[in-house]
């Protein structure tokens, strides 16, 4: 089994190859992801990688928002803790209980029209409503439901 | 001291200006106990409008409601994720611990909302694609494992009944304000009223049963957050605290409550924050009936919208909740008594400080009966949901599994509804002497989800090498690792209350090291035995496609047809 997939992978990878020349969305066109490793920190196709940038990019900004305030306030508590001018909150209260969720909430908006962006650009459309019915997607044996199981 | 241990001594000292009963454990002092007719015939309409609306969009048959409900869009999903959400903990529980205990109870603020954004990123889409509509139905065919399958299953089973804890603690403590102490001989005023709600929450899942569709849900969120918002701005407004925007305005009462209200680590230590912090967030990625809502919606890009939604319409609730702590202080400190200090509040008074606070603001009993009602709602309607997670777990993916093969729809049934008679007996007798308050209880929960479920989530749709040995191996220590704690700290039994461990893994917060360790675990083992099948991995492949996929599909099903219309036959 380990040897079919290491032959799959290796397959995959000449065929880049040789289509050297061809641009990112074209590359991406001819991938079969039934064929490709997934692993989080090496993303295999030309997707993935636009996909795992902003992934990573938004964990680390995200990981800023959540522990970010709290660990300002135990390094330097004077400056965290001073009133801020209008709304009267202290800063480190605030960047907690509102910058918190707040952030969490725009960073999800970002997240997702990047990554409706990201479909855009490689021509991903999704499902409609209207289109229930169809169930054959590109890039597969358009196969039988079930019949095709017993061949 | 932690913030909770702090929590818990301030209830030991609470009792002494409690008007009745003086001598009884568990009662909110300064709330108006007593039985009052229009709260209660709040409580019971919100209730039927619930029911009634279950029957109105009942549809022919769970298939059926599955597939229909693939249908559900962007905003009608948000709000529904929302209502799955809001529990007694959210509701009530939020606002108490920022009461209790300052910036401490900010982790929970942050932990339950910021959350959601790495679900988003790692595991909404993704989850869609996969597929399957349960959490153990998930573990068990990623790792082709019944024994996984069992362990998700009871680890299901656990976190509906350790979640529950909190909500039966909630409904009792609201419950006595609504209807006041039930004198139910052997039993003290909450008890009663506990084991009174509880045994109406099992009689409404009967009634309910899987009703539980997402226009529900959708009448629920809106009545919920109603409530909230508008006892907020009601009471911010009557006691000249705020004008519209409380959510904002409460800040300018800040520097005027106590210290221990906004000084930084007054209430837990740094540690405990970012432990708890943590827990709640990956908690939140393993959470089985969070994750659910994400096989509701007809494709991957409504998956992340909805999710997205579903933030704003939980953020609504947890940015009013603190200006609900700091009004209910406040209101608290002036018309009971010091809110910090000795004796201070009590855990049982800041678990209900949402309701207190409209209370003390004076505003009418009917007002206060309407948000006291949105609590009970919340309690109850998220009861029911985990103990339907909780008994399919076990009748489903446990008895029908793996005991008993042939077991007929009405054995399965039986099983069902003796286990939700087992989860609603446990949880009575643990709630009647609960070990914290309501946020602290489900926030074990939490941690329960993130050190055993969230793990096998993450590595099962990140890294197609997980195998089966690994993710028993990880599961398994994962139980073990949320145990520690829990025993050591009292929750189930006497404690051994050892020092070192209760600082450094705590089990409000014991996610931080516990979620490492079963990461380790899971890939060490998976590194030194045999890498999954391939088909295995192709239905991981299948998942982080691009392409689209057709709802009424699993990856499985591409996967499977995709051999057989292959080359290669299928290995097994």
């Amino acid at each position: 089994m380990t040897d079919n997939n290491s032959h799959n992978t290796s397959d995959e990878s000449n065929e880049l190859q040789t289509d050297g020349g061809v641009s990112e969305v074209e590359r991406e066109k001819q991938i079969d992801y039934l064929d490709v490793e997934i692993n989080l920190l090496k993303p295999a196709t030309p997707f993935m990688q636009d996909h795992n940038r902003i992934i990573l990019r938004g964990f680390a900004i995200w990981a800023v928002i959540v522990f970010g305030p709290i660990t300002l306030t135990r390094l330097a508590p004077d400056v965290m803790t001073s009133t801020m001018p209008v709304l009267g909150f202290p800063l480190h209260y605030f960047l907690i209980a509102i910058g918190g969720p707040g952030g969490a909430l725009l960073l999800s908006v970002w997240y997702v029209r990047k990554r409706d962006h990201i479909d855009e650009k490689y021509d991903i459309e999704q499902f409609a409503g209207a289109d229930l019915e169809r169930t054959d997607t590109s890039g597969q044996e358009p196969t039988a439901t079930d019949g095709g199981a017993e061949k | 001291m932690s913030g909770l241990a702090a929590a818990d001594a301030l209830a030991i000292a609470g009792d002494v200006f409690v008007p009745l009963q003086a001598d009884e454990a568990l009662l909110p002092e300064g709330l108006d106990i007593g039985f009052k007719p229009v709260p209660a015939i709040i409580v019971i309409a919100m209730m039927g409008l619930f029911l009634a609306a279950g029957v109105f969009y009942k549809v022919a048959d769970t298939a059926d409601m599955w597939v229909a409900g693939r249908s559900i869009g962007n905003v009608e999903n948000g709000m529904a994720i929302g209502a799955n959400w809001m529990s007694a903990a959210s509701y009530l529980g939020m606002a108490a611990l920022i009461a209790l205990s300052g910036v401490y109870g900010l982790a929970f603020v942050v932990g339950w909302t910021t959350g959601y954004f790495i679900l988003l990123i790692f595991l909404a889409a993704q989850m869609r694609r996969f597929g399957k509509y349960t959490a153990p139905d998930f573990v068990g065919d990623r790792f082709n494992s019944d024994a996984a399958r069992a362990i998700a299953a009871i680890t299901t089973f656990l976190i509906g009944f350790v979640y529950a804890l909190g909500q039966a603690r909630g409904m009792g403590l609201v419950g006595l304000y609504i209807l006041g102490d039930p004198g139910l001989p052997g039993l003290s005023g909450y008890q009663g009223m506990m084991v009174i709600f509880m045994v109406i929450t099992i009689a409404y899942l009967a009634l309910s049963g899987m009703l539980g569709a997402t226009k529900t849900m959708v009448i629920q969120y809106v009545i919920l957050i109603s409530a909230f918002l508008i006892g907020l701005l009601v009471t911010g407004y009557a006691s000249g605290y705020s004008t519209i925007l409380p959510q904002l305005e409460y800040g300018m009462l800040i520097n005027e409550l106590s210290a221990e209200f906004s000084d930084p680590f007054a209430g837990g230590s740094y540690y405990l924050w970012i432990a708890t912090a943590f827990s709640l967030i990956f908690g939140t990625c393993g959470l089985p009936h969070v994750l659910v809502r994400f096989y509701t919606v007809e494709n991957e890009r409504i998956a992340r919208w909805s999710c997205t939604w579903g933030l704003f319409f939980i953020c609504l609730l947890y940015l009013s909740a603190p200006a609900y702590a700091a009004f209910g202080t406040d209101l608290y400190s002036d018309g009971v008594r010091a809110a910090y200090g000795d004796p201070g509040m009590s855990a049982e008074a800041g678990d209900v400080i949402v309701v207190l606070a409209t209370q003390l603001a004076g505003l009418p009993t009917w007002l206060v009966g309407f948000v006291a009602a949105g609590g009970i709602a919340a309690a109850v309607a998220t009861v029911a949901g985990l103990f339907i997670a909780g008994s399919s777990a076990i009748s489903h993916d446990i008895y029908a599994n793996i005991i008993n093969p042939d077991a007929t729809q009405r054995q399965q049934v039986l099983v069902g509804r003796l286990s939700i008679v087992a989860l609603g007996v446990l949880t009575i007798i643990f709630a009647l002497d609960p070990t914290a308050p309501i946020a602290a209880l489900v926030s074990f929960a939490f941690s329960l989800a993130a050190i055993v479920l969230f793990p096998m989530f993450f590595l099962g749709l990140w890294w197609e090498n997980t195998n089966r040995q690994g993710a028993l191996a990880g599961m398994t220590t994962g139980l073990i690792v949320w145990l520690i704690p829990m025993f050591n700290e009292g929750h189930f039994g006497p404690g051994f209350g050892n020092e070192f461990l209760a600082t450094w893994m705590p089990a409000i917060g014991s996610g931080l090291v516990g979620v490492p360790i079963v990461f380790a675990v899971t890939i060490a083992v998976s590194l030194v035995t045999d890498e999954p099948p391939l088909e295995t991995k192709q239905m991981v492949r299948q998942c982080h496609s691009p392409e689209p996929m057709p709802k009424d599909k699993t990856a499985a099903d591409v996967v499977a047809e995709k051999n057989s219309g292959g080359p290669s036959p299928a290995d097994d």
